[in-house]
């Protein structure tokens, strides 16, 4: 194995420089040498300056070199890394195809079963028919309105026509009463004639009544 | 907490879970032109009014939307996944006959329902004992008939460990 992978073992491992700020003591099982696998490594300690304080004169040439390469090795490495993670998520890709795949041929079978679909099918025609029948009966309905309406209108008409004709025919009498008075209308030419005719021809409108009821119209004008 | 509304009973959950109809997976939108007078839309009207909460609590997934005085007849309409539209002409119909010719053509039937009651008992076992978020119970002292939980009823000597060792200790 690795030694780098011996972090990943369940257990202590070998560390160069045990820090103090190391928490759990030492537990049955691990040596002076050791710590367990899940502790950190490389606690982050400042020591006794802070950020914002300056380095110190002896640092004062210090120039910080990064770690040496070797270039030929980097390019094996970078290349040997590049196939590694090709290869990876190629699978990895494949995997999911195939997963989401197989979800999706189960959805359809679930889904779009024969016999769900004719049963549906079925179902919806059942529908129509209903609906058609409504129509039927809807239209029947308004065709029967439409024919009642038509009906009241006639009869409203008819009887506006006959009470124009009623209307007329009081209007009629009452022309012809009229005319029939007009005969016997006093005009300034029969004045006199009608004047003479009434003097000639007394008139007597009394009467007697007695305390039965009976009336006399025959009584003495004076 | 006073009643709210003119039929309160509408939302007490006993109401709300006796409604029977309970979509297809395919159905996603319920749409119901209806209007707010007239002798023709009545049984829209109590349908509305009396079956509609029954029908969004039992699918809470599906979309209703109402539509007032917008047509002359009342009708209902429904959306499927497909793109297909259900057309139901409700016009001349009691709410009963409408929640029966709906239940009919787009809802679940009841071996449909039972099935899936069977499937989703299948996936929990009655007999384990756990969280109460998994399982029925969580000890055996829950059960009536069994040994009370100590936290409550201390146990007899003869079944405590530390009275047993005072004894062997003493003899």
């Amino acid at each position: 194995m690795l030694r780098a992978l011996r972090r990943c073992r369940p257990g202590p491992v070998p560390l160069p420089a045990l820090p103090p700020a190391l928490g759990p003591g030492l537990g049955p099982g691990l040596g002076p040498g050791l710590c367990p696998a899940w502790a950190p490594r490389a606690v982050p300690v400042r020591g006794r300056k802070t950020r914002h304080d300056p380095p110190a004169k002896s640092k004062a040439g210090r120039v910080k070199l990064p770690p040496p390469v070797d270039p030929e090795e980097l390019l094996v490495v970078l290349e040997r890394y590049r196939q590694h993670r090709l290869v990876l998520s190629a699978l990895r890709a494949e995997f999911r195809a195939e997963v989401l795949q197989r979800q999706r041929e189960e959805r359809l079978a679930a889904g779009g079963s024969a016999e769900e679909l004719e049963e549906h099918r079925r179902l919806m025609a059942w529908n129509e028919e209903q609906n058609a029948r409504q129509r039927a009966r809807r239209e029947e309905r308004l065709r029967k309105e439409e024919e009642e309406q038509k009906r009241r209108k006639l009869e409203i008409a008819e009887k506006q026509a006959r009470k124009m004709e009623a209307f007329l025919e009081e209007k009629e009498k009452e022309v012809l009463q009229l005319q029939e008075e007009a005969k016997n209308f006093i005009t300034p030419e029969n004045l006199e004639a009608r004047i003479e005719e009434c003097l000639d021809n007394p008139r007597n409108y009394n009467f007697a009544i007695d305390k039965d009821g009976r009336i006399v119209k025959r009584t003495v004008l004076s | 907490m006073p009643m709210k509304g003119r039929f309160p009973v509408r939302r007490t959950l006993q109401y709300l879970s006796q409604g029977d109809v309970v979509f297809k997976s395919s159905v996603k939108v319920m749409t119901v032109n209806y209007n707010t007078a007239g002798e023709l839309s009545e049984g829209a009207r109590k349908f509305v009014f009396f079956n509609i909460p029954q029908i969004q609590y039992k699918n809470p997934w599906v979309q209703i939307m109402l539509f007032r005085n917008m047509t002359p007849s009342p009708f209902l309409r429904f959306y499927l996944d497909s793109g297909e539209q259900v057309l139901v002409d409700v016009e001349d119909k009691t709410n009963k006959e409408i929640t029966e010719h709906v239940k009919k053509i787009l809802g679940k039937s009841k071996e449909m329902l039972e099935k899936e009651e069977r499937e989703r008992k299948k996936l929990s076992h009655p007999a384990t004992f756990g969280p109460k978020k998994y399982h029925l119970r969580e000890c055996m002292c829950e059960i009536e008939g069994q040994v009370p939980c100590p936290a409550f009823v201390p146990l007899p000597n003869e079944m405590r460990g530390k009275y047993k060792a005072a004894m062997k200790n003493e003899a």
